[in-house]
């Protein structure tokens, strides 16, 4: 079970995934640093000044910020323009980021276990367990969000009033996101349980033993239609005609 | 260093805006817009003993400028010439500063949608030049020079002539434009055109005193609550879980 392996990952998703964490690094190192008055000020003043350093001026700092987010974006809308059937269909959203009961219990259970209050067994997980569910709904409000307002900022659209708004939502949206992302990174590349998980974004697929234990209403998923599979086949398989001498 | 300040004698103002074209000239502002106004204070006073003046507003490059603190993107900044400057590259066009000048003397140019405001004609003056509106004011009445030379013509009308601040007791933010007049004219332009106290609008508000505070709390507890699991893992030890 442990030397076979089942495909988790599309390449594309696993591309997207690296391309929007590289991304989301620059443009909180970077955005860190674009708040500077002091009633505003998120990082201490020798980080801003160190950030605006390496790019040469605030406004440098500030066009990577903008250029960047807008390539982003435009990677966000070709995947969601070509692959809106594949990643945002109601069905995929429904199997893939809506909670079921089980997924309400395991959040409290793993929670607790980190913390290390219970022993309590996890219940089963589908294809993504409960955590990484509860950090794609926000992310999935969120992101809009970041968008909309960035873009808002970068064209000065709708007047100062609504700008103003933009900035606060811009700030709001990503720490909501940067919560989610601390526990996101830990939980994938430090929490010794799920190292798979990580592997799989990089190399598409789990072993059988993880999806069975970690994710084993995927796994039952699969093995049915794996199953369901050899038996079309089977049936459908002709019994292979002997060769025939030539007359 | 220079400390740049600026002296209006209203006596000598005919009000003719010849300051206000300057500037929109001098800095190809659209039609209607400028970083100098001319203004006039109501007539009071009672028939024969009457009183009124023009005014001229523009920034003051204040000693304790309001519109500093409420830039979020750090495009407004101070020099040590006391120039109260924005930098176009990073303003984007909140409009928090604008609700934070007592003098309203920012405004929106409609063309780039960023905030826009006099910087004394920084540009002109590091060319050795006077600001446009100072050069081209048709009645001598707009001085410009430092205000810590005592050979300069600000320093005497303001520290020998006794040319007035426009501030209240409510607002003294130190502005660097002052205004010379007869006492009457003085107080009557005083009361005419005060200094507003400095605001934020609500976004800004709620930003800097609620939400800066709540987002980066959030973010500690997560971070703390994962350090805690953190050290938990290396407490106990890696088990290999899998094989």
């Amino acid at each position: 079970m442990l030397q076979r392996h089942l495909k988790k990952h599309h390449i594309a998703i696993i591309l997207l995934h690296w391309f929007n964490a590289i991304v989301w690094l620059l443009e909180l190192l970077t955005g860190a640093a674009l708040f500077s008055s002091a009633l505003f000020r998120v990082a201490p003043a020798w980080y801003i000044s160190i950030v605006a350093g390496i790019f040469g001026s605030r406004g440098h700092m500030l066009q990577f910020h903008v250029a960047l987010g807008l390539t982003w974006i435009g990677v966000y809308l070709v995947y969601g323009v070509f692959g809106f059937r594949t990643y945002l269909s109601r069905e995929v959203l429904q199997n893939e980021i809506a909670l079921d009961r089980d997924d309400y219990r395991w959040l409290v259970v793993r929670t607790l276990g980190i913390l290390g209050l219970t022993r309590e067994m996890l219940p089963p997980q589908g294809v993504y367990n409960a955590g990484q569910k509860l950090f794609a709904l926000m992310v999935y409000v969120m992101l809009p969000l970041v968008m909309i307002t960035g873009i808002v900022m970068t064209f000065r659209l709708f007047g100062p009033a609504v700008v103003g708004w933009a900035v606060v939502l811009h700030f709001c949206a990503v720490g909501a996101v940067v919560c989610g992302l601390i526990i996101h990174v830990y939980m994938g590349a430090v929490f010794p349980e799920e190292k798979p998980a990580f592997f799989s974004m990089i190399t598409g697929t789990v072993n059988e033993l993880y999806a069975y234990n970690h994710h084993f209403k995927w796994w039952t998923a699969v093995k049915a239609e794996q199953r369901a599979w050899d038996r079309r086949h089977d049936a459908e398989a002709k019994p292979v005609p002997e060769v025939g001498v030539p007359d | 260093m220079a400390r740049y300040g600026m002296v209006i004698d209203l006596k000598a103002c005919v009000g003719c805006h010849a300051c206000t074209v300057a500037c929109a000239t001098e800095w190809n502002l659209p039609a209607g817009e400028a970083r100098t106004h001319v203004r006039a204070t109501p007539v009071a006073g009672t028939f024969p003993a009457l009183q009124s003046s023009v005014f001229v507003a523009q920034c003051n490059h204040c000693d304790r400028p309001p519109c500093l603190e409420a830039c979020p993107s750090g495009a407004t900044s101070q020099g040590a010439d006391g120039i109260v400057r924005i930098d176009h590259t990073v303003c984007i066009g909140c409009g928090f500063c604008m609700e934070a000048c007592p003098y309203d003397a920012r405004f929106l140019n409609p063309l780039d949608k960023k905030v826009d405001k006099c910087d004394f004609c920084a540009a002109r003056i590091e060319r050795g030049q006077e600001p446009a509106c100072v050069a081209t004011c048709t009645a001598s009445a707009k001085h410009f020079g430092d205000l810590e030379d005592p050979g300069s013509a600000v320093f005497r009308l303001v520290y020998e002539q006794g040319a007035q601040r426009i501030e209240s007791t409510a607002v003294a933010v130190g502005p660097n434009v002052f205004y010379a007049g007869k006492p009457a004219q003085l107080a009557l332009v005083q009361t005419s055109f005060p200094p507003r106290a400095p605001r934020l609008p609500v976004a800004g508000t709620s930003l800097s005193r609620v939400l800066k505070g709540l987002v980066l709390t959030m973010v500690g507890v997560t971070f703390a609550g994962q350090a805690v699991a953190f050290f938990n893992q290396l407490r106990t030890g890696e088990q290999d879980f899998e094989d």
